[in-house]
């Protein structure tokens, strides 16, 4: 999975998997390719739905300009 | 008034003083009342109209002052229903009042207005008119809606006033969404000749924020005076090259300020903005990701648990397949053999159908000639009868036979025989001639 995909580049490419194998053309080998790959796609969007279900976070623009300053330049952006 | 004791004043101040401030504030009314009386002109903003007084605000674009004139002062006007609105020029006659307020109520300045004539179109409306004209001749309503917006942002940025209403409606909003991410407030005052810069400034800030991907500004509704801080020239600027989607809701749904011209969504309430700030459902999506995942593995697995038990079946019993295809085969021959009966029974009894027909036709055709030759067979067949011997016989005649099988036809020749034997319809009878007599022929005597 790249990481400069998105959620919805991702929900789309999910759908188009999902398409091919109901038209029922692909072959075993296709299959199991495309599932593979939807697999992975069902999980980064499982992910993104998760980092804004977790529960509402309030912060003031500063306290998240003070939070963003403190944080080590090597952290993940997400942490 | 209760007297109080008068405390000391500032020391080193040279300023009179100090005076009780009911009395300086009687004072500087009386002050203010003794102004000359003078006509102004500029337009209505913020008009009210209470059950004793009119308010309204008089503005230019440099400076305002708070109006104030008695409802029947105004009825006596009889101006046309919504003939003053905000917007409208006006000249006012009067002069400039202070309430001094009391212990319980608060001072305020207002000028005084006896006398009112409306003057013509606001001026402010077609300045703002003007500036949307430039904004959109520059193209600057267009970069923010050619910006993408994500479908899920995880961190929204807002621009409110801090305890306005439309921070509350935010929030609604958002969690209706079923969306539960990082919100970041850059409150800033969204109603008076502070409010635009700094909105302008928390925007700023917010789009210098890497992680914000999208966000709301909002403000309750409210007079076109009170929204005019969002039709600043430099906010709408700023809105228009940041590179962060900015959905604007601002005022009521009647009300078009600059910034909903320049956003990338223009929204008629915050809750509308916030749900428009988050365009997937989270809560939909997850059903319909659940969804997807189902009919994956559904995939996944038909598609090798099919094949391996087909080839399971195959390595199995191969002989069973070919004893199931003999058997289709026979099958198949059994029903093309009926099939083959059944035609060629259709087809016998069609031939006889035809035939019959046929007959019919042919009987038809040759009718008359047939019953002319049938006719002369019936005429043979009388005549034959009519000659029949034993039609004779029947009548009481008999044959009288020579005994050898030749008949006897005279008297003379019976009785030269003497022995004859008699044929009668029922038997033959023996007889002897005892005498004959002969008839004389009258023609052979002659």
């Amino acid at each position: 999975m790249s990481t400069t995909e998105t959620y919805e580049a991702a929900t789309a490419r999910l759908e188009e998997i999902i398409r091919r194998l109901d038209s029922g053309e692909a072959g075993l080998r296709e299959t199991l390719e495309l599932c593979q790959e939807g697999r992975g796609l069902v999980e980064f969007c499982a992910g993104e739905l998760d980092a804004v279900g977790r529960g509402l976070e309030e912060l003031r623009l500063d306290e998240l300009v003070a939070r963003l300053e403190q944080r080590p330049a090597s952290a993940p952006a997400d942490a | 008034m209760s007297a109080q004791p008068r405390p000391e004043g500032i020391e080193g101040s040279r300023l009179a003083g100090p005076f009780p401030v009911g009395a300086y504030a009687e004072k500087l009314r009386e002050e203010l009342r003794k102004r000359a009386r003078v006509q102004l002109f500029g337009e209505v903003w913020n008009l009210r109209v209470s059950k004793a007084k009119v308010y309204f605000e008089l503005r230019d674009g440099d400076g305002a002052v708070p109006c104030a004139m008695w409802r029947d002062a105004f009825e006596r006007l009889g101006l046309a229903p919504g003939i003053l609105s905000d917007g409208s020029q006006v000249v006012v006659a009067g002069g400039p009042d202070y309430y001094p307020g009391s212990r319980t109520s608060s001072p305020s300045f207002s000028f005084d207005v006896t006398g009112l004539r409306i003057a013509g179109e606001g001026d402010l409306l077609a300045q703002l008119e003007a500036l949307r004209r430039t904004l959109a001749a520059q193209g600057l309503f267009e970069p923010q809606k050619a910006l993408a917006r994500p479908a899920l942002p995880r961190c929204i940025g807002v621009v409110t006033g801090e305890g306005g209403k439309a921070r509350d409606d935010v929030l609604a909003g958002l969690r209706r969404r079923g969306w539960a991410g990082r919100l970041v407030w850059a409150f800033a005052p969204v109603q008076d000749r502070h409010a635009a810069p700094r909105i302008t400034r928390a925007l700023q800030d917010l789009a210098a924020v890497e992680e914000v991907e999208v966000i709301v500004v909002a403000r309750g509704g409210g007079s076109l005076a009170d929204l005019f801080a969002f039709c600043d020239e430099t906010l709408c600027r700023t809105v228009a090259m940041i590179r962060v989607p900015v959905i604007a809701s601002v005022g009521h749904h009647t009300d078009r300020t600059l910034i909903d011209d320049v956003a990338a969504v223009s929204c008629s309430t915050p809750t509308h903005a916030a749900e428009s700030a988050v365009p997937c459902h989270p809560l939909e999506a997850r059903t319909s990701l659940a969804r997807c995942a189902a009919s994956l593995e559904a995939h996944g697995r038909r598609a090798v648990v099919g094949r391996a038990r087909h080839l399971a079946a195959l390595s199995r019993a191969p002989a069973q397949a070919i004893e199931r295809h003999r058997t289709a085969l026979h099958q198949r021959l059994r029903e093309l053999r009926a099939s083959a009966r059944r035609r060629i029974a259709e087809d016998r009894e069609r031939v006889a159908r035809r035939g019959v027909v046929l007959a019919r036709k042919t009987a038809a055709a040759a009718g008359p000639e047939t019953q002319a030759r049938r006719a002369a067979l019936d005429g043979l067949a009388s005549a034959l009868a009519a000659h029949d011997p034993e039609r004779t016989v029947a009548r009481g005649y008999a044959i009288v036979d020579d005994g050898a099988g030749g008949v006897v036809t005279s008297a003379a020749q019976a009785g030269r025989l003497r022995d004859v034997r008699l044929f009668f319809g029922d038997g033959r009878a023996d007889a002897e001639i005892k005498d004959i007599v002969i008839h004389e022929d009258p023609e052979e005597g002659a």
